[in-house]
């Protein structure tokens, strides 16, 4: 991907001036974008942000009203230009395999899109074998693409899209709902095949971590792009710093920085603070200044992330900033008192369904006031045991406990006491928000007298102020997710089940939502139970367990998760070279294990740091490869996760 | 034109529908569902009308006089009540249709020459059977009416009863009922009602399997490649025409055999004339699907604008000759009008080529001009 002769300075696309518009919605804003043949182009932004209706157009599968199109030097002006386009062309839409056939089988897919494409069956033969050994597929031709996992299907709608090996693949989304090690799977094997045959892709994706991954990109907003370019010269122009640091009393600290920094969030223990303009030393003064009385532990600063650099321009854009402003959050009706005790308890829980045995005997404990998060793959389990725990589902065997009582036979007044919001928690898109809200009310039988005053607080804890009126099928995902919050809270609960709540949402919803379950946790001492695919999100639990094929493989805070990884498997290193397919190749000859590609980088860990990175430095030399940089870094959370589900895959296999 | 899409569509279309249970079930079981409840539950014919009667008379001649009724074919005798008090709640709850009373001195009177009227209270909610029902009624009375006559006449002038009987209604009906000699309806209905069902069920069917792809987004699939659009419309509809014309064997079928209907046309030209037909109807289903965008609207739309003709137009419930001029002149825009007379003239009526062309031209026209529509109206880039 990084070899710089692919990209040549021929354009493939050429946008300017684009507008479209749904009814009176302006959904693409005056956009202009170039990209070049050979190159791997992002698009990243919050839902709603126009990237699919952008992708739509450049497909030719939408019109559009304003501005000019040129695609292979083709004007893309009217449907007859269009279709001259598409032949060259491979276009994956948005959703989890929804552009496939489920009752069809793997390989009746792959077939219909190559008659559909027009491809020769002995080309259909040999591409077909080889995309299918390539994605591991190949043991379920015969399976029906309905009862494929999320990961797999991707990568089906992937083969699909390449099958008759377009010049230009548009990639909605690609990775949406997908856990990280089919994520990873899946940006190397789409890597390898681009690089391969020297294919364009635009490529649009929820995931900040994933913008590395690109040459280049634009991040989207409101229709329109804010700013477009490498994603390390998109990271700089954030310009500024983040400072993380532990203290205590936390609460104290938070209070005292969002005075002065917006952009603060907490992290377990630490608190992480974006700070503007500043050298990295004035940088940690002014934190430091900033923190009279409160007791400073541990302060650090860093480079800014690319999550931070994007919620950083979003502000500078006046509408949007409304959209992440702090409010004061109200208090509880009757609140907890900070005691501690254990809330979600699974002792030996399991489930079978049929054969197939969902979840294995899983332990785990939850204690009043904390959020624990439960990380896995999908399909490893996680969604059936909340089910369990919330009392939906009856398991197999063993229990499951959520404030003593046994959710086999809990009674109305437990079950009053959990808020649940499932992973496709249903609003009712045709009624208000007020509307949503009161209905939730209700059906939690809330007390006529105090029922204005709950929705209010509702209104207030969600963020919701002044969208009270307006349809729920009409809002944005991140404020939608927000009114799905506020209904499962409508009731006050002590213990809160969350099922995938930020799928699909921008970082700056995603973070104004982790505020909230803070809040909720810090202050009320809510119990909350969590699942998510984002490692950010992951990374700002207290507790975590790592579900893998229904059996719960870890179970640490994130830090002591990062810190056994790193005792058992070293250090992280990232090496740059000029030409890291190569490079690749190179290490995998020198039997280096380990090693994988990530955007223009290779990465692998290392024990012994020293010696490895002598070696690779004479391997590269001896192979004239022009080394970039090298440097080691401590594992995130999402190393850990690859590293044990595939440490556990490898073992199972053997 | 390129048959490999063209077969690429209409072969992923067939297979989707037979591991789909739900859509596979619908292909195949709607049109005979819909057939069986429609063809059993609607008859016109009127009989066993069941009645009771109050005879406060209670002599021979009253007797007579009721047995006319109790022995029709056309009524059933529920039984005697005591008073007319009785009657009324009996009428309600539809234990009888309607009742007969008989004054007291019926006979007395009678023979003293004197006139006697005799009540019935007919159910009236159901019109139709009411007039048919007060047919009935006159047509035994006058029978009674013409036989005391004779019997009187007979007596007076000395001759024989059925001399008599000739002289006192001196001119007789002779009918004789052409195609349909024993004017059964369930022959007309069940005939006709394959008109209806594949008025239904084809659109309905095409209507789902495209709207099923823009609902679920494999749509963008077609946009995306270099199909073009008469490619994929053939394709897809090849399929459900296959299912359709399948259907027609089905209903012929069920209509001989389980209705007992004859069929005196041509075969091979009846069969034609109805894939002409479906391809018509399902064309009508193309047209909805480009305008929405949901299944569960494909479904509701599609009943409104196909049962309504089908019921409505075609004539199969009134004579289109009978009609008021704006609705005689709606009918003529609709295909079933045409259809129906080429199911009842091959069925009932024998009729071929020769007589029915026109309405087979009328249906060709009719399917040319839907699919040109759907053709122009759909998009592969459309606006949102």
């Amino acid at each position: 991907m990084g070899e710089t002769t692919l990209v040549s300075g021929q354009a493939v696309i050429k946008i300017s001036g684009l507008c479209k518009s749904y009814k009176k919605k302006l959904a693409v804003d005056t956009v202009a974008l170039t990209v070049k043949r050979g190159e791997i182009y992002g698009l990243i932004g919050p839902d709603g942000a126009g990237k699919s209706s952008l992708m739509k157009t450049i497909a030719g599968v939408m019109s559009f009203e304003q501005g000019s199109l040129e695609v292979f030097d083709v004007n893309v002006d009217s449907e007859a230009a269009a279709e001259k386009i598409k032949g060259r062309l491979g276009f994956m839409p948005q959703g989890l395999g929804l552009n496939l056939y489920g009752d069809l089988s793997v390989e009746e897919n792959i077939d219909f899109f190559a008659q559909l494409r027009q491809v020769s069956p002995q080309q259909l033969a040999e591409r077909k074998e080889k995309l299918l050994t390539m994605t591991w597929l190949d043991k379920f031709r015969d399976r029906p693409m309905k009862n494929l996992s999320g990961g797999m299907k991707q990568k089906l709608g992937l083969i699909c899209t390449l099958i008759h090996e377009p010049e230009l693949v548009i990639l909605d989304e690609p990775t949406t709902g997908v856990d990280p090690i089919s994520r990873r799977n899946f940006w190397a094997i789409l890597a390898e095949l681009l690089r391969e045959h020297g294919i364009t892709a635009l490529i649009s994706t929820a995931y900040m971590d994933e913008a590395a991954r690109f040459h280049r990109l634009s991040l989207m907003f409101n229709g329109q792009i804010l700013t477009s370019g490498e994603p390390d010269v998109i990271c700089q122009q954030a310009q500024g710093y983040l400072v993380q640091l532990t203290a205590e009393p936390q609460l104290e600290a938070l209070k005292l920085l969002k005075v002065r920094y917006p952009q603060i969030e907490t992290i377990g223990s630490r608190i992480r603070v974006f700070v503007n303009n500043i050298s990295p030393d004035e940088a940690l003064k002014a934190v430091s200044g900033q923190l009279i009385g409160v007791e400073i532990k541990n302060i650090q600063v860093f480079d800014t992330y690319l999550e931070d650099a994007f919620i950083n321009l979003l502000r500078k854009d006046p509408l949007a900033d409304q959209s992440i402003k702090e409010a004061i959050i109200p208090c509880f009706d009757n609140p907890l008192p900070d005691n501690q005790g254990i809330a979600i308890e699974a002792k030996q829980l399991t489930r079978d369904f049929g054969k197939f045995r969902s979840v294995d005997h899983i332990n785990f404990s939850v204690r009043q006031g904390e959020i624990f998060g439960l990380l896995g793959a999908n399909g490893a389990g996680k969604t059936t045991a909340i089910k369990m725990l919330t009392g939906i589902l009856p398991p197999s065997s063993g229990e499951g406990t959520v404030a003593g009582a046994d959710m086999r036979f809990a009674g109305q007044l437990i079950k009053e006491r959990i808020g649940y919001m499932s992973q496709a928690f249903s609003l009712y898109h045709d009624l208000t928000v007020m509307e949503n809200i009161r209905l939730y009310a209700s059906i939690y039988g809330i007390n006529r007298k105090i029922i204005k005053q709950r929705l209010a607080w509702v209104m207030q804890i969600a963020g919701l102020a002044g969208v009270s009126g307006q349809l729920a099928g009409s809002l944005p995902m991140g404020i939608r997710q927000r009114l799905a919050l506020g209904c499962a809270l409508v009731h006050q609960p002590v213990v809160l089940f969350l099922d995938e709540p930020t799928s699909g949402v921008d970082p700056v919803g995603r973070r104004h939502f982790w505020d909230i379950l803070v809040h909720l946790a810090r202050v009320e001492h809510v119990a909350i139970l969590v699942t998510t695919h984002y490692m950010s999100e992951a990374e700002r639990c207290d507790h975590l367990a790592l579900m893998h094929a229904g059996r719960v493989i870890a179970d640490d805070s994130p830090a002591n998760m990062i810190q056994a990884l790193q005792n058992e498997a070293g250090q992280m290193l990232k090496i740059t070279t000029d030409s890291p397919s190569e490079a690749l190749s190179c290490l995998e000859q020198a039997n280096i294990k380990g090693s994988g590609l990530y955007g223009r980088h290779i990465q692998l860990l290392a024990l012994d740091t020293e010696t490895v990175e002598n070696q690779i430095r004479v391997l590269l030399e001896k192979h004239s490869i022009k080394l970039i940089s090298l440097e080691a870094r401590p594992p995130t959370l999402e190393d850990v996760f690859v590293y044990r589900v595939l440490e556990l895959e490898n073992r199972d296999q053997a | 034109m390129n048959l490999t899409r063209v077969w690429a569509v209409a072969y992923k279309e067939w297979r989707e529908i037979l591991r789909d249970r739900l859509f596979f079930t619908m292909a195949f079981m709607l049109p005979t569902v819909i057939f069986l409840l429609l063809g059993y539950g609607i008859s016109f014919d009127v009989e066993k009308i069941p009645f009771a009667a109050l005879d406060q008379d209670r002599t021979a001649m009253s007797r007579d006089f009721l047995h006319r009724f109790i022995d029709s074919r056309y009524f059933d005798y529920k039984g005697d009540v005591s008073s007319d008090r009785y009657l009324d709640p009996l009428l309600a709850h539809s234990d009888i249709r309607f009742a007969i009373i008989i004054p007291p001195r019926f006979q007395e009177r009678l023979l003293a020459g004197q006139s006697a009227s005799v009540q019935s209270l007919i159910d009236g909610v159901f019109p139709y059977r009411a007039e048919v029902a007060k047919g009935y009624v006159s047509a035994i009375i006058a029978n009674f009416n013409a036989q005391s006559l004779a019997r009187h006449f007979g007596a007076q002038l000395g001759i024989s009863r059925e001399q008599a009987l000739i002289q006192v209604s001196p001119v007789r009906l002779e009918s004789r009922y052409l195609y349909n000699q024993a004017l059964r309806s369930q022959w007309s209905m069940s005939s006709g009602l394959v008109m209806l069902v594949l008025m239904v069920t084809p659109p309905f069917l095409t209507a789902l399997g495209v709207v099923r792809e823009k609902e679920n987004g494999s749509i963008y699939n077609i946009y995306a490649s270099s199909i073009t659009r008469s490619e994929f419309l053939l394709g897809k509809f090849l399929t459900y025409l296959l299912i359709s014309c399948l259907n027609i064997l089905i209903l012929w079928w069920l209509v001989i055999k389980i209705f007992g209907t004859p069929f005196k046309g041509d075969p091979i030209f009846f069969y034609a004339a109805s894939v002409i037909y479906v391809i018509c109807t399902a064309g009508a289903g193309l047209l909805v699907s480009l305008v929405v965008r949901t299944q569960v609207a494909a479904v509701m739309l599609t009943l409104v604008i196909s049962f309504v003709p089908a019921w409505l137009f075609s004539g199969l419930l009134v004579p289109i000759q009978s009609m008021p001029s704006a609705p005689k002149i709606e009918s003529h825009l609709f295909p079933t009008l045409y259809y129906l007379r080429i199911t009842w003239g091959s069925f009932l009526k024998g009729l071929g080529w020769a007589e029915l062309w026109f309405d087979v031209a009328a249906l060709i026209l009719y399917a040319i001009i839907l699919w040109v529509i759907a053709f122009l109206n759909f998009h592969k880039r459309p606006a949102e």
